[in-house]
């Protein structure tokens, strides 16, 4: 098993290489390239000068980059350009907001989309499998961003029950305060999961119901309850555990959009805030973030795949 | 006598799925008594499946069931849910085809094997587990308690085979239905299983209904004989009235088209046309348009014959001419005219073979770990050597996993080959570049055994035929349109075909558009992949007949690939057997089968069942224990002894050598060749 | 013979649009599709021409979806938006499509070092969620039109490639692309002739699915901000203008996203019945073939 997992790990070194080696050239394929990210196009010859010097831009490329990655590699992402303040920092401020956000979506996505899945598997064409497979499409067309702003007509707007700018609330500070601040974006983004999460395990359900070991078990005098609940269940769920551990994966940059629908303070907003005020140290740290992240993750679910799969065995 | 355990009276199953209603079986009777093996015989979409299914009240819900189907008393077909689940695993209990998908993957094989008892409450779940270990260990896996734990990946598929039959007799029905439960299996496997299942059914008392389209297996194992065709029953009787009396025209004609591993050198007689679709059925009798006795008449094309009694007790044929068919032998058996070569004895050298394949190897490694590193090899071919002239057929037979299709396709140059030479026409052609393979590859042609997957789906078969000649630029050199219309007629299709797309077709067409495609740039080499194992009987003996034609027309030298040993009698002059990657013995035709050397081809050939019952009590049997070793491991020395009934020490440590035999044209590779000892077959044989 | 492959091709859209959701959507992208290029010619409406005092008007005779701040016609906005929108996923999937494909069969078809280099290609693309790695490219390449479906069309070219990869590793392993090697057919004639030929199904479905996808990914990018800049109309940039005049004009954000949830509901119906149309083409050629069932 360990062995399994260095290996996986030792596999994704050079993804990972690549992908942070496109993430420091960013800035060079930057109009101006870094000096100009910093001083402004319209700096004087000596500021570009000084900035060139200070950030050691006239060494030899390789070495720039071997810089940047060892000390990335010790947690230093720089500072940024307007908060001068040191990128991880003001990451780390932000990810308790977007896990809350996440595993509260991903809860929702469960609850809508698991009962949605296994009634319209269950009686596939009949006007209930017709109606829910409509909902799943609806969850999955409808943008975040309109249903979010159909929400907070409803709910702020209209009813004046919830506030439309969400804040981040730790649900071990304050649950209930939490939950007014959490329920509209984590709706919002659960019903899209839903949309997803039904689909796949439908899809799922309905080709391992066709499969000759349901046959098998029929004939055997289980009951359907049985069948559905032992046989299928079982092998239709394997690989949904990977969706959903995806999903989670996708979450910790993935919720951009709800952020800003609801102006909730986590990972997506400072990464466009940052964007938007073209501080390239902090996008460059968020998204390295978030790669490394959303990989490791892809990772576990993999592992997570093999440890529940008595098929796979992990040489 | 005793009332009958399960009684169908007027079975009629239509699916509605479509639309309309597709009949698939039309009014059937017949009963099952205790201790009695009922064998359904009968060709694809005949509905034989379907009446297994139906009986279980397994159809899928498109399925309109009507008539009486009465188990141990209770009808079946107006029962509710509740009833027929009880009825499941309680009183029937089914096996089915294929073991590797009947077996939940994810579920331990013991829980598998016990749950339906549990589900019923007759067993506790404390009991469960060792009950489970004694069912495993009454159908001979080995170490059940250790077993019992393990997932079906681990199982071999014999091994699966028989847990499926522990499952089903967990609950010690009265009926067990099994579904071609051994057409997946090789024949080596199908022996162990069907002694298995054998000797449990004699054990538990309890009725069988054994579905086949295998005639070998149901004389081997039936008591009764139902032939279905068309989703009727057309014939009826005991096994032995039923091969050595056919009276309906059907079963005559299935029986004379069928390849005989005892020997008969007869050309085979086809039925002609296709096995009708149950959505474009006949009219009056469904057999009339292939028939040879009612083809032209009315009154077979306008009624449904029933099913009366002929000759002796309970043999039953639906044919209004039944006595007739008893008597006219409008199409007896010609002798084959042939042989091309002087069989079996070795030509002058004035002749040099065509083919000739010099201790050919084809390994694969096998990688692992992150830089791929080599950590073993799968010996698929391991020193193959043969000879080949023209005109002549050499067949090569194995079990699944033997190196026969790997070796063909080395040969062919769609493998590399690792070690050894292959030389066509005295010219070595190993390992060529490929533009110059493509030059040899206007003599030697290959045919897949699918032809529903050989034939590209997007094309239509006039451009699939055509297409070598595109290939080689040679279409308008070689005739064009006109060329391809010629082949088409060779091999006995019609060219107003030329532009349909292979979906179209049946699969006995199919497989002549590949002859087709295969010789439309003149090859003198055809290599056969198992060219009719994916064909229903009546129609495998067109093919194998046209192959023998096109043979004797165009001197063509064949490679013949395959598992089945009555194919392969009927169609070969000389026949190589491999095991585990090498050819352990290789003789002509009549020496190989009549007196074989090397023991794992004397199981082999005592494993085939044959389709006479009449023999059944004196052929003795020797089943072999354990399966196939992975070519990955092979045993030391000879790859066959941790199998071989003869296996002494040597044989563990020392390979033996490939030699002449004495008195005969037959070389093996064994330290203790010879004819079987009847003591080593008293003792083999159960 | 080329009258019977257009004969099946006929068939297929037959029972395409016999579906009626099928048929709906098409109507409905057909409708769009029209409005959205003729609208200069055939419309009396203007996009732009501000009218101030007009300024966050309801919807109303003269203005059918309202005014937005500046007195612009909404529902000439969401046409011309609709215009954006379409270019910018047609454009974005021919560039997935461009890229993926070759990439996916080569991969597939040659497999060993070819297929290790480029998939380790792919992966990298894959490991951000789509809308990053987008947002990213948006933030080098400066805020465009033309950046917008560059980035999109990137996003999209992973499952190209996964797509055809995997179709294409499957056909290697069937006996008719082995039968076109045992004729001697060359490489290229088996890519080219046997094999891609083969594939055009589950591209296209692929090619309908990433357009939903596209101009999602378009719409929520212009809707962050990073993506059409103004005052070009898109369905995203009417949305985030008004989400800030929600108390003020609750209808300015909601109807652009009618059209819009409209427009990706569509394809995406029109791309799943499309999927199950063609399984079932395969499924009848496959029914026959378990004539021989054994």
């Amino acid at each position: 098993m360990t062995g399994y997992i260095v290996r996986r790990l030792l596999q994704l070194l050079p993804v990972l290489l690549l992908a942070s080696l496109g993430i420091w050239a960013m800035i060079y394929a930057v109009p101006g390239g870094p000096v100009a990210s910093i001083v402004g196009e319209n700096a004087n010859p000596e500021q570009i000068r000084e900035v060139t010097q200070r950030l050691g831009l006239d060494r030899p490329v390789l070495v720039q980059y071997w810089a940047w990655l060892t000390s990335a590699l010790t947690g230093d992402l720089g500072a940024s350009l307007h908060a001068r303040e040191p990128v991880l920092h003001l990451i780390m401020q932000r990810v308790p907001a977007t896990l809350q956000l996440g595993f509260c979506a991903t809860l929702v996505g469960l609850l809508l989309g698991i009962p949605v899945a296994i009634a319209s598997a269950i009686w596939p064409g009949s006007w209930i499998d017709r109606t829910l497979s409509g909902w799943s499409a609806l969850a999955l067309g409808v943008p975040t961003f309109w249903l979010g702003i159909l929400l907070i007509l409803l709910f702020s707007v209209e009813l004046r029950w919830l506030p439309s700018a969400s804040a981040y609330v730790s649900f071990f500070d304050s649950p209930l305060q939490a939950l007014r601040n959490t329920a509209m974006p984590a709706l919002t983004l659960g019903t899209y999961v839903s949309g997803i999460f039904a689909r796949f395990l439908r899809a799922s359900l309905l080709s391992e119901l066709k499969a000759d070991y349901v046959r098998t078990a029929r004939s055997k005098g289980l009951p359907e309850r049985d069948v559905v609940g032992r046989h299928v269940m079982r092998n239709a769920l394997l690989p949904f555990v990977t969706i959903v551990g995806l999903m989670l994966a996708n979450f910790i940059g993935g919720t951009v959009v709800t952020e800003a629908v609801f102006t909730y303070p986590g990972l997506g907003r400072l990464l466009i805030q940052a964007i938007g005020s073209r501080d390239y140290p902090l996008i460059q740290g968020c998204i390295l973030f978030i790669l490394v992240i959303y990989v490791l993750m892809n990772l576990l679910v993999d592992v997570l795949y093999a440890y529940i799969d008595p098929r796979i065995e992990y040489r | 006598m005793a009332e009958p355990i399960l009684s169908v009276r007027g079975l009629d199953v239509a699916f509605t799925g479509s639309g309309r209603s597709v009949p698939a079986v039309r009014g059937i009777d017949f009963d099952v008594h205790a201790n009695e093996v009922l064998g359904i015989v009968g060709e694809s979409g005949s509905g034989k499946s379907v009446t297994s299914l139906a009986i279980t009240g397994l159809l899928p819900a498109t399925a309109r069931v009507s008539g009486s189907i009465r188990l141990g008393g209770v009808e079946i077909t107006t029962a509710d849910r509740e009833t027929l689940r009880r009825m499941r695993g309680n009183d029937v209990g089914m096996i089915f085809q294929d073991p590797t998908t009947t077996l939940n993957p994810v579920l331990p094989i013991g829980r598998q094997v016990i749950e339906g008892q549990v589900a019923h409450g007759r067993i506790g779940s404390a009991a469960a587990a060792g009950r489970a270990i004694d069912l495993l260990r009454e159908v001979e896996i080995p170490d059940p308690a250790a077993r019992a734990g393990q997932f079906p990946h681990q199982f071999s598929g014999g091994m699966r085979q028989r847990a499926v039959i522990a499952m089903a007799m967990s609950g010690q029905p009265r009926l067990i239905i099994a579904d071609e439960p051994t057409t997946a299996l090789d024949v080596t496997v199908q022996a162990q299983v069907l002694s298995v299942l054998a000797r449990r059914q004699a054990e538990s008392g309890a009725a069988v209904i054994l579905i086949t389209h295998d005639l070998g297996v149901i004389a081997e194992v039936a008591h009764r004989v139902a032939v279905m065709y068309g989703g009727r029953i057309v014939e009826t009787g005991r096994v032995e009235e039923i091969f050595a009396r056919p009276r309906h025209p059907y079963t005559i004609g299935l029986l004379r088209s069928l390849p005989r591993i005892d020997g008969a050198e007869e050309r085979l007689v086809p039925i002609s046309g296709q096995p009708p679709a149950p959505a474009r059925m006949p009219s009056g009798c469904a057999f009339h348009p292939r028939c040879p006795i009612g083809r032209d008449r009315p009154i077979c094309a306008a009624e449904a014959p029933a099913l009366v009694a002929v000759g002796a007790e309970g043999h039953a044929s639906a044919c209004h001419f039944a006595a007739e068919a008893e008597t006219a032998d409008t199409s007896a058996r010609r002798p084959e005219p042939r042989p091309l070569t002087p069989e079996g004895a070795a030509k002058p050298a004035a002749e040099p073979p065509l083919l000739r394949v010099d201790d050919l190897r084809v390994h694969f490694p096998i990688r692992a770990g992150l830089l791929r590193r080599q950590v073993g090899t799968v010996r698929a071919v391991d020193g193959v050597s043969l000879d080949l002239r023209a005109g002549e057929t050499l067949g090569l037979v194995g079990e699944s996993g033997c190196g026969k299709t790997t070796t063909a396709r080395a040969i062919m140059g769609l493998l590399r080959a690792t070690g050894g030479s292959v030389a066509f026409d005295g010219q070595d052609i190993t390992n060529l570049p490929r533009a110059d393979m493509r030059r040899v590859r206007r003599n030697m042609q290959y045919i897949f055994q699918d032809p529903y997957a050989s034939l590209n789906p997007v094309r239509t078969v006039g451009d699939i035929v055509a297409e070598p000649l595109h290939i080689h630029g040679l279409f308008d050199q070689m005739g064009g349109e006109k060329r391809i219309a010629e082949l088409f007629e060779l091999v006995g299709l019609s060219r107003t075909m030329l532009d349909r797309f292979p979906s179209e077709f049946s699969g006995g067409q199919r497989q002549r558009i590949g002859i087709a495609r295969a010789l439309a740039l003149q090859p003198r080499l055809l290599i056969l992949d198992e060219p009719v194992a994916a064909l229903d009987v009546s129609i495998q003996a067109q093919v194998i007949n046209l192959l023998q034609d096109l043979q004797r027309e165009l001197r063509l030298a064949y490679l013949f690939v395959a598992h089945d040993l009555s194919v392969v009698r009927h169609i070969s002059d000389r026949v190589a057997v491999m095991y585990l990657g090498r050819i352990v013995e290789e003789s002509a035709k009549t020496d190989l089968y009549e007196r074989p050397t090397h023991p794992y081809t004397q199981s082999l050939l005592s494993a085939v069942p044959v389709p006479d019952p009449a023999s059944r009590s004196r052929r003795k049997r020797i089943v072999l224990q354990g399966d196939i070793p992975s070519p990955a491991r092979p045993p030391s020395g000879c790859a066959f002894h941790p199998r071989c009934f003869r296996a002494t020490e040597i044989c563990a440590r020392e390979r033996p050598a490939f030699v002449a035999q004495p008195g005969g044209t037959t070389r093996s590779a064994c330290h203790h060749a010879g004819p079987l000892d009847a003591s080593i077959l008293a003792g083999a044989a159960r | 013979m080329t009258a019977r492959r257009m004969q099946r091709r006929i068939e297929t859209a037959k029972r395409l649009f016999s579906h009626p959701g099928a048929l709906l959507s098409g109507a409905f992208l057909l409708l769009t599709l029209l409005l959205a290029f003729l609208a200069p010619w055939v419309l009396p409406i203007d996009p732009l021409l501000q009218d101030v005092s007009a300024s966050l008007e309801p919807p109303s005779a003269r203005y059918w979806f309202g005014a937005d701040e500046l007195g612009r016609d909404l529902l000439a906005r969401v046409i011309y938006g609709a215009r954006t929108s379409l270019i910018t996923a047609a454009g974005a999937v021919a560039i997935a499509a461009c890229i993926g494909i070759p990439i996916g069969l080569v991969a597939g078809f040659f497999g060993g070092w070819r297929d290790a280099v480029l998939m380790r290609i792919i992966d990298v693309l894959l490991a951000l969620p789509g809308i990053l790695f987008a947002m990213a490219m948006i933030a080098v390449l400066g805020r465009s039109q033309l950046a917008a479906l560059v980035a999109v069309g990137i996003t999209g070219v992973p499952s190209f490639a996964r797509i055809t990869r995997a179709q294409v590793l499957s056909l290697r392993q069937r006996d008719f692309v082995l039968a076109v090697e045992a004729l001697g057919g060359s490489s290229a004639y088996t890519m080219f002739k046997t094999v891609l030929p083969n594939s055009w199904s589950p591209i296209l479905v692929q090619v309908v699915v990433l357009s939903s996808v596209a101009i999602l990914l378009e719409a929520a990018l212009s809707f962050l901000g990073v993506g059409i800049p103004p005052p070009t109309p898109s369905w995203g940039d009417l949305l985030r203008t008004g989400k800030s005049f929600l108390y003020e004009a609750p209808t300015y954000a909601v109807l652009p996203g009618i059209a819009l949830t409209l427009t990706i509901l569509s394809l995406d119906t029109l791309g799943r019945t499309l999927a199950t149309v063609l399984e079932d083409r395969r499924e009848i050629a496959g029914a026959s073939s378990e004539g021989s069932g054994r």
